[in-house]
């Protein structure tokens, strides 16, 4: 498959299958070359190579649910929502970290076999599913919940849009994690807390109505915290939703150094 | 449907209890959290790296600058002009700086990067025997020709030597 | 098989779910059992606000809400569960601020609010600012900050444990009562039986229906599902609300917080037709008006694109960093997926199968109902698979969120309540039976058919003939093919034989759910002889108050051959301030 793109004879495709999409469709073949794994039958992963065909506004989650739907009903992967906001999709899709819904295939050389595996350092339980409890257990142990104390005031806390502004970005984290499994640091160390445990931290040390800033802070000082970062930015460059990982973990190390020196 | 067994899902889907896939996608350290220690330890490990990046960037870059652009530029390098150099105990300790930084700074990162990328245990192994064993020799040789350094080496030519080294015998190095 | 016990179980991990679970889990043995990991839910893809009526920057009361949200369910709406939800909306809005959701601010540093359908001030005069948001992710939001209450109190999750059965028993008493659900663990497929005083449905909708929709994979059905089989009615099935804004061909949703910040909506010669047809609040008219609109203008051949199938959602006139500020995340999806840039151009928008504003019937207390009346004690239910009736016959925008929050807190502290009065009931004899029999049967099947075949022509045939415009026509054609494909149903097999992370198995049991479903809907809508919010009957394009100003209680019969039937019943409409009046905006 690495030769040229079948195109699709247009007259196959009648007016309705374009309903609503908008601008012209090519149809074209693509090669998705997946890692299976079933620990049921298998004692390695493999690649298994299907053909299905496509057209432009397709993502990969489309393709390999024509996978799964006509070819192979074994194929299994975890996806729900399907436009990028509920994080079940992560994978590793040409070597990159992405969330499979919002991996257009005509931006992944489709020309080429596009190679899907499940996102790395998660024990991987079938396919593409790994055991996620490693990921939500870092995640719960920077206490992800706002912390206050005193008396509860009876309409809303006040906080200025400025305030609001200050923690924005690292509010709009899935979970999904794509930025944990795509950091050499946690591939090779369980249990460095991660990008994805530290930008919730993030969250909450830079909200002003929070208070325990200071328990959060003291558990990313630890030797599997903040400090393992190594600036490598593939966690601010797998994120579906943009935040800027790198930078939440340095403002992180800025406000533990500012608080130690 | 006697027994009752309450319990999270962490009891029944926690590692171990599934067989996974050996190819190395997991964690080579599985998840198991430390105990925490309380200590600064790793900060100022992390402060090291930063601080010690800024020190070598001034002692580098000073370095090549008296070497390779004041005075006569590289024409002037010779045996005389790191005798020369070396006869002080301020650029003693600046070179000795910068070995010891350099080679921690290095070391370190190198160390790393083998970490992170050597997939395999006995590699790194090896990989990382190799790194302490060329900071050692390095650092060991490097320390003890800047300290043990002769200026004036008896039976020298003297126009290979420095002036204060007079014409017939060592001097003290200026003090 | 294992068997576990708790005081209460909830079933679903989205919004309701573990608003639910934040109040038992503090005062009872509470287990959380979802298909999904709980931040996977699509509480999470809601995008525009929730309202309540704080007047933080403008005059507005809960009564004025109670009134938006009767009139915008055109009148269907339990004025008692109406009045009760608007008021508890400022509490709900409150709470969600002190567990810590970053709601947008004022310059006061008060909680933002924006305009959004169908909110008006004064029972109608002009569109009000009462929608508290977080950017256009407040749903995302919502179900973080929930999940974060369930962190901190320490909830117990059984995650991807999907639950396919419902236990109730009669006691000798003679009264049927909940003893506990049975589900099937995903990662190993075991079959576990919880044995539970209180069990609280949380599942959420039944979008994948249709095919064109807003809604999750994942969103099947299943608490519907699994209380139909056991016998218990569904609610006002034939109304689905269909959003106007979807991505066109793709269904995603563009939130009506776009038209909220000033978006308008352009036939293909583009006009502003919305002007025609809600003279006064335009394109913020409630979804059902301006969707059929919508769908109008598409039909009269005053479409856009190459084949006029679509409108345009218009926001070329806002300043860009407008847009960046109140609508990042939309204008990311038509980026992504249309390659559209909503700077400089229009965005192709169709309408989207959305919310089913029908379910199990519940009360306010969010018991869940047997007949008109009798409740099924231990049984609760809240959020979108419940029809309590807040939403009647169209929701209003915002107001989803707002359900979840409202009842699914009373549904946790109800369900608790119970847990803490009430013994634990015995368990029926062999309660995993049932399940398990429904499994081996699908992995042991050898038929032909294809379950992604049967389920596209179920989402084929819906789209066609039970989407904005309905006949008596096109729903009996709607029903013929739901037979036929029933049929087929028994005869499919599953390609994935193992136990772990059984997909493909999990398919073929939505699916089972999805077509009874398809059924109730349809049956519901042919017996609905009006045109009433989101249901609208092109033979019968009024609304008839006289004989259909109630709600429609489906219920499943058996014949003789053990074949299962759909019995259709009414209930009245709670009534209490506001008669029924005409629906124009």
């Amino acid at each position: 498959m690495s030769t040229t793109t079948a195109v699709l004879d247009d007259a196959a495709r009648t007016s309705t299958d374009s309903k609503g999409k908008a601008g012209e469709i090519a149809g074209f073949d693509v090669t998705i070359r997946v890692r299976r794994y079933d620990p049921e039958k298998d004692t390695e992963p493999h690649w298994e190579d299907y053909t299905v065909s496509a057209y432009s506004t397709d993502r990969l989650l489309d393709a390999l649910h024509k996978i799964k739907w006509e070819i192979d009903g074994s194929l299994t992967f975890r996806r729900s929502c399907a436009h990028g906001v509920c994080g079940s999709d992560a994978m590793r899709i040409n070597g990159r970290n992405r969330l499979a819904c919002k991996a257009l295939l005509r931006d992944l050389e489709p020309s080429k076999p596009i190679t899907v595996e499940a996102i790395k350092g998660l024990p991987v339980e079938k396919d593409l599913v790994v055991d996620m409890e490693p990921f939500f257990q870092s995640y719960r142990e920077i206490m992800p919940f706002l912390i206050t104390s005193g008396h509860e005031p009876t309409k809303e806390r006040i906080q200025s849009q400025h305030d609001r502004e200050r923690f924005d970005d690292t509010t709009k984290c899935i979970l999904c994690a794509a930025c944990t499994s795509s950091c050499p640091v946690f591939w090779t160390d369980g249990q460095y807390f991660g990008p994805a445990a530290i930008v919730n931290a993030h969250r909450f040390i830079f909200d002003s109505r929070d208070e325990g800033s200071d328990i959060r802070l003291e558990v990313l000082n630890d030797r599997e915290g903040v400090w393992r970062c190594r600036t490598t930015f593939n966690c601010s460059e797998a994120c579906p939703r943009g935040i800027e990982v790198t930078k939440a973990i340095a403002e992180v190390k800025q406000a533990l150094l500012t608080r130690k020196l | 449907m006697t027994a009752t067994l309450p319990g999270p899902v962490g009891a029944t889907s926690g590692a171990g209890a599934v067989p996974t896939s050996p190819a190395l996608d997991s964690p080579r350290s599985p998840y198991v959290r430390n105990k925490p220690t309380r200590s600064n330890y790793e900060m100022y490990a992390w402060l090291f790296m930063r601080l010690s990046g800024v020190l070598l960037v001034v002692l580098v870059l000073g370095h090549l600058l008296v070497n390779l652009v004041m005075g006569d530029g590289i024409n002037q390098i010779d045996f005389a002009f790191v005798a020369g150099k070396w006869a002080s105990p301020f650029w003693q300790v600046w070179d000795l700086a910068m070995l010891w930084l350099a080679m921690l700074h290095g070391t370190n990162g190198v160390r790393t990067i083998i970490n992170d990328y050597a997939e395999r245990t006995a590699t790194r192994l090896w990989l990382k025997l190799g790194l302490y064993t060329a900071f050692t020799v390095t650092v060991v040789l490097g320390t003890l020709v800047i300290f043990t350094f002769d200026p004036c080496p008896v039976g020298a030519s003297a126009d290979l030597l420095p002036e204060f080294c007079g014409t017939t015998s060592a001097a003290t190095p200026l003090g | 098989m294992q068997t576990h016990s708790y005081d209460v179980v909830i079933v679903g991990a989205g919004g309701a779910g573990m608003r639910a679970a934040i109040e038992a889990g503090q005062r009872s043995r509470t287990a959380v059992l979802t298909k999904l990991y709980p931040t996977r839910s699509h509480t999470g893809a809601a995008q525009g606000g929730m309202c309540a009526a704080l007047a933080n920057v403008e005059e507005d009361n809960w009564e004025w809400h109670t009134f938006d949200t009767v009139k915008g369910g055109d009148y269907l709406v339990d004025q008692d569960a109406a009045e009760v939800m608007c008021r508890e909306a400022i509490e709900a809005v409150l709470d969600l601020e002190k567990m810590g959701l970053p709601f947008n601010r004022t310059p006061e540093g008060r909680i933002d609010q924006r305009r959004f359908g169908g909110h008006t001030r004064n029972h109608g005069e002009a569109a009000v600012r009462r929608s508290c948001f977080a950017a256009d992710r407040t749903g995302h939001m919502i179900l973080q900050t929930l999940y974060q209450q369930c962190v901190k109190h320490e909830v117990e999750f059984f995650n991807e444990f999907y639950v396919l059965d419902l236990l109730l028993t009669t006691g000798e008493d003679g009264v049927r009562r909940t003893a506990g659900v049975v589900a099937y663990e995903l990662a190993t497929g075991e079959v576990h039986v919880f044995n539970a005083t209180s069990v609280v449905l949380a599942t959420g909708g039944a979008g994948k229906v249709y095919k064109t929709t807003s809604n999750a994979h994942t969103l099947t059905g299943d608490g519907m599902g699994i209380a139909w089989r056991r016998g218990l009615p569904l609610e006002d099935m034939e109304f689905f609300q269909f959003h106007p804004t979807g991505l066109a061909g793709l269904g995603i949703l563009l939130s009506e917080a776009a038209r909220g910040e000033g978006g308008i909506l352009r036939n293909g010669e583009g006009e502003r037709f919305m002007e025609r047809y809600a003279p006064t609040i335009k394109d913020l008219a409630p979804r059902d008006i301006v969707a059929r609109s919508m769908a109008n203008e598409v039909r009269e051949g005053r479409g856009a694109g190459p084949n006029k199938d679509y409108v345009l959602l218009d926001l070329t006139h806002l300043e860009p960093a407008h847009i960046d500020a109140k609508l990042p995340d939309i204008t990311e999806f038509a980026r992504t997926y249309l390659g559209v840039e909503p700077y400089t151009e229009p965005v192709p928008v169709y309408p989207t199968a959305h919310y089913a504003m029908g379910g199990v019937p519940t009360n306010v207390e969010t018991e869940v109902l047997a007949d008109n009346t009798t409740v099924v004690p231990g049984l609760f239910a809240a959020g979108e698979v419940a029809c309590v009736s807040v939403h009647g016959s169209n929701r209003l925008g915002t107001n989803s969120l707002l359900d979840i929050n409202v009842f699914g807190r009373r549904a946790g502290l109800a369900a608790a309540a119970y847990a803490a009065r009430a013994p634990r009931p015995a368990l029926p004899e062999a309660p995993e039976a049932d399940v398990v029999a429904l499994l081996e049967g699908l992995r042991s099947a050898t038929g032909t058919e294809r379950v992604a075949v049967i389920r596209a022509e179920l989402q084929e045939t819906m789209d066609m003939n039970a989407q904005v415009f309905r006949t008596e026509a096109s729903l009996k054609q709607a029903m013929t093919d739901l037979d036929a494909l029933r049929e087929r149903y028994a005869l499919i097999s599953v390609q994935d034989k193992g136990q772990r992370y059984n997909t493909d198995l999990l398919e073929a049991v939505e699916l089972g759910f999805l077509l009874e479903l398809a059924q109730v809907i349809v049956a519901g809508a042919l017996e609905r002889k009006e045109s009433r919010g989101g249901h609208f009957r092109e033979d019968y394009p009024d609304r008839d108050d006289t004989n259909h100003m109630r709600h429609t209680m489906a219920y499943r019969s058996l014949d003789a051959a053990g074949r299962d039937g759909i019995v259709l019943d009414t209930k009245p409409v709670v009534t209490t301030r506001y008669q029924p009046m005409e629906r124009k905006y």
